[in-house]
């Protein structure tokens, strides 16, 4: 039975490395290395298809983010592309055939060296943190932190109490963000080692299948909702009750 | 807190997570987004400033083409007029040759008739001369047997007399 919580590799003094550690830093080192390989690549007319591509990706994201956003794009494409690609990347890269399978025995028990780093808590949590504290700071550096504060906290009763509901949303986002990333990347793994599990061959295909988009529909539902809590907190709050 | 564990939350995984995604979110940033954004910026002005300069050259073709149907015109309309000139000038020039040739023609034809005249005046002189002078060989010839040499000189110079009146 696969746990929730990320096998112990080895340990650097006090600090473990998890086999969900080890696999941010393989998508690490493809986002960055590929990021390398593009920008020294670049041509104003592109020869290759990974610059078109990239370029295209790039293009749709940035022209939709303008749509919502409008002059604070710029100041928000790089959060909404960076959790898109780098949940994306985590999310396909335990879906590499095999790489459950590489690991070491003990007690028993299947050790994998790699597993994706989106079904380990810590990390889905973490990028939830980033999304919201960097929401809450461009929020305050873009509308001022006394148009900021008054979208909480208000003389009035009535906005008073909508403020404390607004504050407990902004919990709640953390939570939301972070369990519907790990649960649904979690969820993902544990059907397809118990159909592998069962089924060696072709019946894991379709739920491989499956697992590859709910990895993209997931990367950008994460994005998405990070933009979406941008652009709304980057409005000043005047603004937005007009 | 077994909550906590059974989903194994460490603060250091979780804190090592957010380092490393700001790490990505700035290397991306920084070789990636702002790179590709700049090329797609510089190639959307390139393309329209082709586009612009497309539009210019097309203005700038059909003024040429205009000014050239315009040039085309007057100089036809000029070479019309040289040649219809040269057409005149030249009728005017074979014209003053005709009547040139023709006056030219008509003097060599009358310097010729005068020529002849005189020429056939000259011959008729001499002719006489000649005639004078056989005419008085034989007239002294014949005279000769009958008379004397003094009779002869008389008749002579009378015959001579009436030769020369009758010249």
């Amino acid at each position: 039975m696969v746990s929730f919580a990320p096998e112990l590799i080895f340990k650097i003094g006090q600090f473990p490395i998890t086999n969900t550690l080890l696999n941010t830093l393989f998508v690490d080192a493809t986002l960055i290395g590929g990021a390398f390989y593009i920008s020294r690549n670049l041509q104003l007319v592109p020869k290759g298809k990974l610059q078109n591509i990239t370029e295209s990706v790039i293009e749709t994201f940035y022209t939709l983010l303008v749509s919502v956003a409008e002059n604070r794009a710029i100041k928000i494409f790089p959060y909404f592309m960076s959790f898109f690609l780098f949940i994306l990347f985590a999310n396909w890269s335990g879906l590499i055939p095999g790489i459950g399978t590489i690991g070491f025995w003990e007690h028993d028990k299947l050790i994998p060296f790699f597993r994706g780093t989106t079904s380990d808590l810590n990390t889905t949590l973490g990028l939830s943190l980033v999304s919201v504290v960097a929401t809450h700071i461009m929020s305050i550096n873009t509308i001022g932190i006394k148009d900021y504060l008054s979208r909480y906290f208000s003389l009035n009763p009535i906005n008073l109490f909508v403020g404390i509901l607004e504050i407990i949303s902004e919990i709640t986002k953390i939570i939301s963000l972070s369990f519907r990333l790990f649960g649904n990347i979690f969820a993902g793994e544990v059907v397809l080692i118990t159909v592998s599990s069962i089924f060696a061959f072709l019946v894991p295909l379709p739920f491989l299948l499956l697992e590859i988009i709910v990895g993209l529909v997931q990367a950008l539902v994460f994005s998405m909702l990070t933009m979406v809590f941008m652009a709304i907190l980057t409005i000043p709050h005047h603004a937005e009750k007009r | 807190m077994d909550i906590i564990n059974n989903f194994g939350l460490d603060p250091f995984l979780l804190g090592t997570q957010v380092v490393n995604f700001l790490v990505i979110l700035f290397v991306l940033k920084k070789f990636l987004y702002k790179p590709i954004l700049e090329l797609l910026k510089k190639r959307e002005n390139t393309i329209k400033e082709g586009l612009a300069q497309a539009e210019a050259a097309s203005i700038r073709l059909e003024k040429v083409i205009e000014d050239e149907k315009r040039i085309l015109r007057g100089a036809q309309e000029q070479a019309k007029k040289i040649i219809e000139s040269a057409k005149n000038e030249a009728l005017e020039v074979s014209r003053q040759i005709r009547e040139d040739s023709k006056k030219q023609t008509e003097k060599m034809i009358s310097d010729a008739q005068d020529q002849i005249a005189r020429e056939s005046h000259e011959t008729e002189r001499r002719l006489s001369v000649y005639v004078s002078k056989i005419a008085t060989s034989l007239l002294e010839k014949a005279l000769s047997e009958f008379f004397s040499e003094k009779e002869q000189k008389e008749v002579l110079t009378k015959a001579l007399k009436i030769v020369k009146k009758t010249n």
